[in-house]
């Protein structure tokens, strides 16, 4: 086996994707953005998953990831559906115009 | 006449095969009341009427049965007896039955269980038989009442709970019975309860009642804790008395107890012949004077506990049989419909206190104390009541008085151990008094609802069976000489003079002396009420020109009642062979009950018993007070002041009248010292506690922080879901901070 790069690099990068795409959630105004970062976020669980899977080698967390992206996949085309839903009522997708929760 | 015997004590049933169906006699008039109440409305008038006395009629058929079976001793036969789960003796004509496990908590146990030995078998008969012949009477009385179903279904309820009383074979199905005639009571008090003073006269019954009731249930609780410490502590030399292998009696009574539960008047009846008075007998035996060892009750001796339970039974038959200091409810519940007053307060519920301490005879006698207590209180009671009635107008508050002052004397009876006697006037009286309260019933009916006896008058021609009926019953209260009360009274002062409670020698004279007083009052009082009512002209402010007779429906039962308490002075006759030459027939008859109280008083020589019949002069010395009573009350409403009319009473007499009418002013004094401050105090409590505490504090100031707290919390919805995910991200970074920090270390 060809030497292998530590867990510890894979963490951390996981860690940064994490971040990234909290940022971009709390901060990005475009709804479809907001999404895309969300499935940063997703992507970078997924990441940690198999390396922890590749360390352990077992294949939980490959199944693990496959699930998440089942999972990313049916709440992005509901979420699609929701902003175009949204942007043909009000016309824009801008998030903070967009304040629903509250009712 | 030994075939008429052999009739009498062979029963058409075998006594352990009717013995299972004892409930039936409870659980008819309970029948009656559920039908009646429930469905009373629909069926219409007659219905109801016939099915309330139909079943009573029943439970009068099956208490005659029961009587029977309790007499059961066939020629050559064995008499009916018991077996006893305390000892290896059998009980004595007495019927049984138990229906198993009431309820139980760790030791404490209650077994649903009835009996009937002779005491309770009278005390069914007169129930169940004046209670149906009232409940006939109450038919036409109650003829244009809009709710007849209503007021026979308390009557029948109320029949049920004094049987329930009367059939228990412990004190907490006693109590049950209790409640029930106390809560009977006061629906039929406060029947009427439209009229403000009606009801207002059903909550004092209840309300002096519930006092009464609350010192039962801390007796009863008493009675518990001691016989949870006599078993822990009683030797085997205790239980020689009640069997002829001391051990094997002491496995027996401890058997008893696992099965029965404590509170089981046999088991009571065993313990209280297994304490003696002093050590002198068994050396080794624990006494009256023993301390308790362990338990709530450390340090007190069995005797001071023994004695402070049957006092706190004391107040609990005071306001059960209307005695000092709570009779004063007894006057006032006359509000209720007239035959209602002659049931509860004639014949049944007021006799509950005399019933209990006559079951209990065996631990009375134990305690001297609370028997002088007891004697003292029926004597005080007796005297204060017979004084009050002198001066009451009102007929059915006369007779009100004279029951309080009549079971005052039952319970002068009861405190000096002449128990036989004690019941035997409560027989008589429950017939005449019966008799004297439906004669007032049908006075008023036929007069318009007049209860004022100044207002009535010359009754004799035009209401002649009430008249006669009226005058039986009177001669017989009165104790005049061919009539039971003559006899049932005489007996019961002749034993208060002649048994002596050790320590309280000179009580029994004294108590005699005021028993003879007594006797004058009644006469005095009674005469007074016959001649305002019978004799002389009609009053000018009567409410109607004539009077008219009542139904047939009316004056049959007190036919039947007036018989009833002439030959009722059977029982009172010496016929009846015994060691010590004749005796009465009611000593006789209720000697199997009373043997242990005999037992223990002979062996334990606090109390003597007496059982020497009266003499001639005992009889004259109460003829004479009677008639010198009697004589007075006639000459001075008869002859005296209708010869001074319109002349002005002087000022003392009027004086001393209105202090009487008033009723010595005790309802004031009582309303003055318990009353006002507890009233006051509970305006107090409403005021600091309730309004101030828990409305203002409690309930309106959590919903003032709650509603503030959720005010401010409101700023915090902003309906952004970016913000939301702004405070997920920073709890989350909070976790991982606290994870590391955790790492870290």
């Amino acid at each position: 086996m060809v030497h292998s790069v530590d867990i510890k690099y894979y963490l951390v990068l996981a860690a940064v994707l994490f971040c990234l795409g909290m940022f971009g959630v709390l901060v990005r105004r475009n709804a479809l953005v907001v999404f895309m970062c969300v499935e940063l976020m997703l992507n970078a669980a997924n990441l940690t998953f198999l390396s922890f899977a590749r360390l352990n080698g077992d294949a939980t967390g490959h199944v693990s990831a496959f699930f998440v992206i089942a999972v990313a996949a049916a709440e992005a085309s509901i979420g699609l559906a929701i902003v175009i839903a949204v942007f043909r009522s009000r016309g824009t997708v801008n998030i903070e115009e967009i304040r629903t929760m509250k009712h | 006449m030994d075939a008429l015997k052999s009739f009498f004590m062979t029963a058409p049933v075998e006594p352990a095969v009717f013995a299972q169906s004892l409930w039936l006699i409870i659980a008819l008039p309970l029948l009656g009341a559920f039908v009646c109440g429930v469905f009373g409305k629909k069926l219409g008038r007659a219905n109801v009427n016939f099915i309330a006395c139909a079943m009573v009629a029943g439970s009068f058929a099956l208490s005659v049965l029961a009587f029977w079976c309790v007499n059961h001793a066939p020629s050559g036969g064995t008499p009916v007896s018991m077996e006893n789960a305390f000892s290896s003796s059998a009980i004595r004509y007495a019927l049984g039955y138990d229906y198993g496990i009431w309820f139980a908590a760790g030791d404490f146990r209650v077994n649903l269980a009835l009996l009937v030995d002779h005491l309770s078998g009278i005390m069914l008969l007169v129930i169940t038989g004046v209670g149906f012949l009232i409940h006939v009477y109450s038919t036409s009385y109650m003829e244009h009442d809009e709710s007849p179903w209503r007021y026979f279904a308390y009557l029948n309820l109320f029949i049920a709970a004094m049987l329930t009383l009367v059939l228990a074979d412990n004190l907490v199905l006693l109590f049950v019975g209790w409640e029930g005639v106390g809560l009977a009571s006061y629906l039929l008090i406060g029947f009427w309860y439209t009229d403000a003073a009606k009801a207002w006269a059903g909550r004092k019954a209840f309300i002096a009642n519930r006092i009464g009731d609350f010192a039962f249930l801390i007796g009863s609780f008493l009675i518990v804790l001691l016989v949870g410490a006599f078993n822990s502590q009683a030797s085997t030399s205790n239980f020689a008395p009640v069997g002829i292998n001391p051990e094997a009696a002491q496995v027996r009574f401890r058997e008893g107890l696992a099965m029965k539960g404590p509170l089981t008047f046999q088991g009571l009846e065993v313990m209280a012949n297994s304490v003696p008075a002093s050590s002198d007998k068994a050396p080794n035996a624990l006494t009256l004077q023993t301390p308790i060892q362990a338990g709530p009750l450390a340090g007190r001796t069995f005797g001071g506990v023994l004695t402070a339970a049957l006092l706190l039974f004391l107040l609990g038959a005071a306001g059960k049989s209307a005695q000092f200091p709570l009779y004063v409810w007894l006057p006032d519940a006359m509000a209720g419909p007239t035959p209602v007053s002659a049931l509860i307060h004639a014949a049944t519920m007021v006799t509950a206190g005399v019933y209990l301490f006559c079951r209990m005879s065996y631990l009375l006698v134990l305690s001297p104390t609370a028997m002088l207590v007891v004697a003292s209180i029926g004597a005080f009671t007796a005297l204060i009541a017979a004084l009050i009635a002198f001066a009451q107008d009102d007929i059915k508050k006369v007779l009100a008085y004279s029951t309080v002052s009549q079971l005052g004397l039952m319970f002068m009876g009861v405190g000096t151990g002449i128990f036989w006697a004690a019941v035997l006037h409560l027989v008589t009286h429950a017939f005449f008094k019966a008799c004297l309260f439906l004669g007032a019933g049908s006075v008023m009916h036929g007069n318009g609802d007049e209860t004022d006896i100044k207002k009535l008058g010359g009754l004799r021609q035009e209401m002649t069976w009430t008249w006669s009926t009226f005058l039986i019953a009177t001669l017989a209260i009165t104790g005049i000489a061919p009539f039971s009360g003559f006899f049932s009274k005489d007996a019961l002062l002749h034993g208060v003079h002649h048994n002596h409670l050790h320590g309280f020698e000179s009580a029994s004279t004294l108590l005699y002396a005021v028993g003879l007083v007594i006797a004058a009052c009644t006469a005095f009082y009674m005469t007074r009420l016959y001649v305002l009512t019978f004799e002389g002209k009609r009053s000018p402010e009567a409410k109607t020109e004539h009077a008219h007779e009542s139904s047939g429906y009316m004056t049959v039962p007190l036919v039947i009642l007036a018989i009833l308490s002439v030959v009722s002075l059977v029982y009172a006759l010496p016929l009846m062979p015994s060691r010590n030459g004749p005796q009465p027939v009611m000593e006789n008859f209720l000697g199997p009950v009373f043997a242990s109280a005999e037992r223990i008083a002979t062996r334990g020589a606090l109390v003597s018993l007496d059982h020497s019949l009266p003499t001639m002069a005992d009889y004259l010395i109460a003829w004479v007070v009677a008639l010198v009573g009697g004589g007075a009350a006639a000459f001075a409403y008869l002859k005296y002041y209708p010869s001074r009319v319109g002349q002005p009473a002087p000022a003392f007499a009027r004086a001393v009248r209105r202090f009487t009418q008033n009723k010595f002013y005790v309802d004031e004094v009582y309303t003055f010292l318990i009353i006002r401050p507890v009233k006051n105090l509970g305006v107090l409590l409403f005021k600091l506690v309730d309004t101030m505490l828990i409305d203002t504090v409690l309930v309106r100031g959590t919903a003032w922080v709650t509603a503030r707290v959720g005010g401010a919390l409101r700023y915090a919805q902003t309906g952004d879901a970016q913000a939301y995910a702004a405070v997920m991200a920073l709890a989350l970074l909070g976790g991982a901070v606290y994870a590391i920090i955790q790492v870290l270390q």
